[in-house]
C-alpha cells in the first residue's frame, strides 16, 4: 500500500500568486516516518494541508491507499480519508475549550458511527490509557484544565481513535517545553510500533525530524532541495540549504564548532521567487546557470535526490565567491 | 564584587494568582562581567524572565520584588518607574521574542528608533535620523536609508528583530538582555542574529544576558550558564565547564534536559529519556529539592530537604544532593 | 534600597532562611473579595428590581400606577400610603416605578430576546456558511443597520397605534440586526480554529458542528453583549415614551414621568430625578453585570 502525493498548490495573495508549494512530489511506504523540515515561509504546513485536501490543492494528484483523494467531494473524501488524522501544532488550539476530554476523543467515533454509546465511552477510555492520561481523572476534564503537554495526548488519542494508517504532524511538539516535547516524542514512538502507523512530520528543527524520521525532506519557498535517508541527509548533505540549516545548529557537543550563518541575506519574497533555482540569491555557490535552469531533482545516491545544479559531491563551481569546499557534512 | 557589571543578590519575586501566591523567583544570585555573555537557561515557568523583567522594572504592579540588583553599583529593585526610565535605554535595554509584537505597526521604523534616541538624548530630529540610520547600520541592515521609512510588516522576522536590538542599542547600553530574541526565528536567522549580537558585543564592549529555553545556544554563545527551575537556581556554572571537552554536567534536571533534546547523532526512533511528570505547581512547591518529584535518581534526602546552590568545584555550583557523577557524556 | 512594597522584607542573607511571605494574605483575600462583589452587587441590584417590579405588587398591593385621586395630588415623599409621594395628578409615584418597570423590563428583554435568537441564528449562518449566503445576509443585516433606530421608531408609532408590542417591534429592527452582526463576528473567529478544523476531519457534519462547537464558543460573548444591549433597549424605550410616542398616558412608564416632571422640574425636581436614578440604577447594574459575567467567562 503505497501512499503518493504529487502536489502543486496556489494560493492568492493580494499583490500577485504565491506557489506555496510548486511542484512536490514524494511518497510515504507503510510504517515509514517522512520528515518535512523547512524554515518559514517553505511550504511545509501548506503541504500538510494540501495532502489533507484541506484546502484541496489546485493541482496535482494525492493517492492514498490507492484512491485519488482530490477527485472527491463531500461524504466520499470524508470515508476515503478517515485513515489519514492530523496533530496541530497548538495543543489548546485543536480542542474545543468546551468540550470533555472524553467527549473529544469520542468525537471521530460518533461521526463515523463505529459502536453504540457503551462501546464508544470503552473505546474512548482505551484511547486515553493509550496515550497515558489516566480516563478517570482525565475523561471529564475541560482543556483549560491541561497542561500543554497533557492537551497535545489528547489531541493524540483524538487522531488515532478511527485507527488511521497516517498522522500528518504539523510541528506537533514545536510548542513544548523540552521535557514534555521528549514525552510526546516516545508516545508518538511508541503509537508507531504499536499500531504499525506512518507518520508525515513536519518540523523547523532539524534534529527533531532527524530523531523521527526514517527519511527527510528538506523544503525551500516551495520546492524540495533534498529528499534522502535521515543518516544520509544529515551526515552527507547534498544541497547547500541543507548544509546551511545543519551549520546553523547550535551544539551542546563538547568540541562542536560553534555556529554560523553560512548563509547571506533573507528570504526571498515568496510572491516572487528567484528564477531559476530559488535559492540562488542565498547560496554560495550560485553561477549564472542556477539563475537560468530549475534544477531537477537527481538521484545521486540509493534513494537520496538532490535539486541542485552543483550539489555538495564537487567542488565549487569556479565563478562563485570564494568558499572552501565543504569539509564534512 | 568588584568590576561587575551587574550583580543580582538573592532576588525573589512574586505575586497573587487566583487569591494564592505564586513564587516566581525565589532566591537567584548571579553576576555579569562587562563584555561577557551569560545564559539564563530554563523551560516555561522557571522565573528565568520574570528574574530579568523585575530587574527592568517592567513587572506589573501588583507583583512584589525583594532582593538586590546592583547596576555598576546602583541599586535597580525599589526605584520608581521615573528613576529606572533613566537606567533603561542608557544603561541596560533588552530585546523580546516576538519581534511582530514589540514593534508598533502603525509606526515607521525610522521613526521609532529615534523615538528611542530622543527619550534620553537631547538631540535635533536631523540629528535623531542620522544616529537612527547609523544604528540600522550598526545592525547589518543592507539600504539603511530606504528602510528608515518602511513598515514593521515590510520586513521579515529577522530584520524586525535588528530593528529591536537598533532601538535597543539607541544609547550603546552596557547591559544587553535578550529575552528568547531568536526563538522565533528561523535557524538560519537565529544563527545570523547571534553573530551579529556577538559583533556588536566586541564592538560596543557590551554585556549580554541571553534568556532562553536551548541549551545548545548557551552552550555556543555564552561565557557562563545558570540552569533555573521552579524560580531557584540549580546549576551555575562557566559554560566551557558545563558542555566543554572533559566538562560535564551535574544537577540531575540539567542532565534530563541535555538527554531530552534531540541531538543529531542520535540515531531515529531510539526512545528518548524521559522525566516523567510537569513542573510543579508555582503555588504549591514541594518541601524538599523542586525536581525531586520527577528525578529518577531521586532519595528520600531529596524528598525532605531542600538542596542548596553551593560552590562544589571550582567554577561550578549546582544544588543537588546526589548529583551525576563527573565525566558523564555531555 | 527599600524593596517596593511596605511590608517586605529588604536585602536578606544571601542563601539563609525560608522565604517569608511577600505578599500579605489579606491583600489576597482583599482581590478575592473585590471579584465576588463586582458580580454580586450589580446581580443583586437587578434581582432587587426585578422583585419589585414584579413580586412585590402581588404580595403587598398598592396603588393603582395609572389613575389617582386630585385630592391627593403633589403629596411629599413618606406621607402615609404614598412612601415615594404623588405627582400633580395624584398618581402614586411608586406604583408608577412599578409599573413603569414592568414594562422596561417587558421591553428591554423581548427586544433582546428576539434580538438574539433571529439575529444570532442570521450571524451563525453568515458568519459559517460564508459564501454568497454571507454576501446576502450581510446586505440585508447593512439596511436595517443603515435605519436610524428612533426615527423608525417614530414612524411606526405615526403609522400604528403607538402601543407596548409596536415598541417591541419596532425596536427589534434594530436589535437583530446588531446581534446578527456580532454573532458573526465571533462566528468567524471560531470558525478558523484548529479545532473545528479538527472536528471537520473527524467527520462530524456541518450542523453538528454549528450546533456543538460554533454555538457554545459563541455564546459567552453574546450573553455579555445582551446584557449591555437591554441597558440601550430600556433606554431607547425612555426615549421614545418621553416623546410620547412609546406607551401612551395615563399608562405609566419612567419616560413619561420624566416627561412629566419636567415642567415643574425646579420646584418639584423629585419628578424627574426619581425615574432617573431608577433608570440609572437599572442600566448601571447591566452594564456592571455583563463586565463581571464577562470577567468570569474570559471573553474578550
Amino acid at each position: 500500500m503505497v501512499q503518493e502525493f504529487v502536489v502543486r498548490e496556489r494560493g492568492g495573495v493580494r499583490a500577485g500568486v504565491v506557489q506555496a508549494v510548486s511542484g512536490v512530489s514524494f511518497d510515504i511506504m507503510p510504517g515509514e516516518t517522512l520528515g518535512i523540515v523547512g524554515e518559514t515561509g517553505s511550504g511545509k504546513s501548506t503541504l500538510a494541508r494540501a495532502v489533507l485536501q484541506a484546502p484541496r490543492p489546485k493541482s496535482g494528484s494525492v493517492v492514498f491507499r490507492n484512491t485519488e483523494l482530490t477527485a472527491l467531494r463531500g461524504r466520499r473524501l470524508l470515508e476515503a480519508r478517515q485513515h489519514m488524522q492530523f496533530v496541530w501544532q497548538d495543543p489548546f488550539g485543536s480542542l474545543d475549550p468546551k468540550w470533555q476530554v472524553r467527549s473529544i476523543v469520542e468525537e471521530p467515533l460518533i461521526a463515523y458511527h463505529v459502536g453504540s454509546g457503551a462501546t464508544r465511552h470503552k473505546r474512548a477510555d482505551e484511547l486515553l490509557d493509550l496515550v497515558g492520561l489516566d480516563p478517570a481523572r482525565y475523561g471529564k476534564r475541560h482543556p483549560r484544565e491541561l497542561s500543554g503537554g497533557q492537551a497535545q495526548r489528547v489531541a493524540i488519542a483524538r487522531a488515532v481513535a478511527l485507527e488511521p494508517s497516517l498522522l500528518i504532524c504539523d510541528e506537533a511538539v514545536s510548542s513544548l517545553d523540552v521535557l514534555i516535547q521528549a514525552q510526546v516524542l516516545n508516545l508518538f514512538e511508541r503509537l508507531r510500533r504499536e499500531l504499525g502507523l506512518s507518520y508525515l512530520f513536519i518540523a523547523h528543527d532539524l534534529a527533531l525530524v532527524k530523531q523521527v524520521s526514517d527519511r527527510v525532506g528538506v523544503m525551500y519557498l516551495g520546492k524540495f532541495c533534498e529528499v534522502g535517508p535521515g543518516e544520509a541527509v544529515y551526515k552527507q548533505p547534498l544541497h547547500p540549504y541543507t548544509k546551511a540549516l545543519l551549520d546553523s545548529i547550535p551544539s551542546t557537543e563538547p568540541g562542536a564548532a560553534r555556529a554560523s550563518s553560512t548563509i547571506k541575506g533573507e528570504p526571498p519574497s515568496p510572491i516572487h521567487p528567484p528564477s531559476g533555482c530559488r535559492f540562488r540569491t542565498r547560496c554560495p555557490r550560485a553561477t549564472a546557470l542556477c539563475a537560468e535552469q530549475v534544477p531537477q531533482p537527481r538521484e545521486l545516491a540509493a534513494g537520496h535526490l538532490v535539486a541542485c545544479h552543483f550539489p555538495l559531491t564537487e567542488p565549487a563551481p569556479s565563478q562563485s565567491a570564494a568558499v572552501p569546499a565543504p569539509v564534512q557534512g | 564584587m568588584s568590576n561587575a557589571l551587574l550583580e543580582v543578590e538573592d532576588l525573589r519575586v512574586a505575586f497573587a494568582a487566583g487569591g494564592r501566591e505564586v513564587r516566581a523567583v525565589d532566591g537567584v544570585s548571579y553576576q555579569v562581567d562587562p563584555g561577557k555573555t551569560l545564559a539564563i537557561i530554563g523551560e516555561s515557568g522557571s522565573g528565568k524572565t520574570v528574574g530579568c523583567r523585575a530587574i527592568m522594572g517592567l513587572l506589573p504592579d501588583n507583583t512584589a520584588v525583594s532582593g538586590s540588583a546592583r547596576l555598576r553599583g546602583s541599586e535597580l529593585i525599589g526605584l520608581s518607574d521615573a528613576e529606572l526610565r533613566k537606567h533603561r535605554g542608557q544603561d541596560m535595554a533588552m530585546v523580546f521574542q516576538d519581534p511582530a509584537r514589540s514593534l508598533n505597526p502603525t509606526m515607521k521604523i525610522g521613526s521609532q528608533i529615534t523615538e528611542a534616541v530622543r527619550a534620553h538624548r537631547k538631540v535635533d530630529r536631523k540629528e535623531a535620523r542620522a544616529q537612527a540610520v547609523e544604528l540600522l547600520r550598526l545592525v547589518r541592515i543592507p539600504a539603511p536609508e530606504r528602510r528608515f521609512s518602511e513598515y514593521p510588516h515590510q520586513l521579515s522576522g529577522g530584520m524586525r528583530q535588528r530593528v529591536m536590538i537598533a532601538i535597543a542599542l539607541a544609547c550603546r547600553p552596557k547591559l544587553l538582555i535578550a529575552d528568547e530574541a531568536t526563538t522565533a526565528l528561523d535557524v538560519t536567522t537565529q544563527a545570523q542574529i547571534m553573530e551579529l549580537l556577538l559583533e556588536l558585543q566586541a564592538e560596543l564592549d557590551m554585556a549580554l544576558i541571553l534568556i532562553s529555553h536551548d541549551l545548545g545556544l548557551a552552550a555556543s554563545y555564552a561565557d557562563e550558564v545558570v540552569v533555573m527551575y521552579a524560580g531557584k537556581i540549580v546549576e551555575q556554572a562557566q559554560a566551557k565547564r558545563l558542555f566543554g571537552t572533559g566538562g560535564t554536567v551535574r544537577m540531575r534536571y540539567t542532565r534530563a534536559l541535555l538527554d531530552a533534546i534531540p541531538h543529531l547523532d542520535r540515531t531515529a526512533h531510539t526512545e528518548l529519556p524521559v522525566v516523567t511528570g510537569r513542573p510543579p505547581d508555582p503555588t504549591a512547591l514541594p518541601v524538599g529539592c523542586s525536581f525531586a518529584p520527577r528525578c529518577p535518581s531521586a532519595a528520600d534526602d531529596c524528598l525532605a530537604k531542600s538542596p542548596v546552590l553551593a560552590e562544589h568545584a571550582p567554577g561550578h555550583s549546582w544544588a543537588c544532593w546526589h548529583p551525576c557523577e563527573k565525566g558523564t557524556e555531555a | 534600597m527599600a524593596a517596593r512594597l511596605p511590608d517586605m522584607t529588604t536585602l536578606l542573607a544571601p542563601g539563609a532562611q525560608p522565604l517569608p511571605s511577600l505578599l500579605s494574605a489579606r491583600r489576597l483575600k482583599n482581590q478575592k473579595l473585590a471579584r465576588t462583589l463586582r458580580f454580586w452587587v450589580p446581580a443583586g441590584l437587578l434581582i432587587a428590581l426585578f422583585f419589585m417590579c414584579f413580586i412585590w405588587p402581588h404580595i403587598y398591593s398598592i396603588p393603582p400606577g395609572n389613575t389617582g385621586s386630585i385630592l391627593a395630588a403633589q403629596e411629599p415623599p413618606f406621607s402615609p400610603g404614598h412612601w415615594l409621594g404623588t405627582d400633580p395628578d395624584g398618581v402614586d409615584i411608586f406604583s408608577m416605578l412599578v409599573y413603569g418597570g414592568q414594562v422596561a423590563f417587558e421591553v428591554g428583554f423581548s427586544v433582546t430576546a428576539i434580538g438574539m435568537v433571529i439575529g444570532g441564528l442570521i450571524g451563525l449562518a453568515a458568519g459559517y456558511f460564508g459564501g454568497w449566503a454571507d454576501s446576502i445576509l450581510s446586505r440585508l443585516i447593512d439596511v436595517l443597520i443603515a435605519f436610524p433606530a428612533l426615527v423608525l421608531v417614530l414612524a411606526v408609532a405615526e403609522v400604528l397605534q403607538p402601543s407596548e408590542i409596536h415598541l417591541i417591534w419596532a425596536l427589534s429592527v434594530f436589535s437583530v440586526p446588531a446581534f446578527s452582526r456580532v454573532t458573526r463576528g465571533s462566528t468567524l473567529v471560531v470558525r478558523e480554529q484548529p479545532y473545528i478544523v479538527a472536528a471537520r476531519l473527524s467527520g462530524t457534519s456541518s450542523w453538528r458542528i454549528i450546533l456543538k462547537h460554533v454555538l457554545p464558543n459563541v455564546i459567552p460573548g453574546i450573553v455579555t453583549f445582551s446584557l449591555l444591549g437591554i441597558g440601550v433597549v430600556v433606554i431607547l424605550e425612555g426615549a421614545v415614551d418621553f416623546l410620547g410616542l412609546g406607551i401612551q398616558q395615563p399608562e405609566p412608564s419612567w419616560g413619561a414621568m420624566i416627561a412629566k416632571g419636567q415642567t415643574v422640574l425646579t420646584a418639584q425636581p423629585e419628578y424627574v430625578l426619581i425615574p432617573s436614578i431608577v433608570l440609572l440604577i437599572f442600566v448601571m447594574s447591566l452594564n456592571l453585570f455583563g463586565d463581571a459575567l464577562r470577567e468570569r467567562w474570559g471573553v474578550r
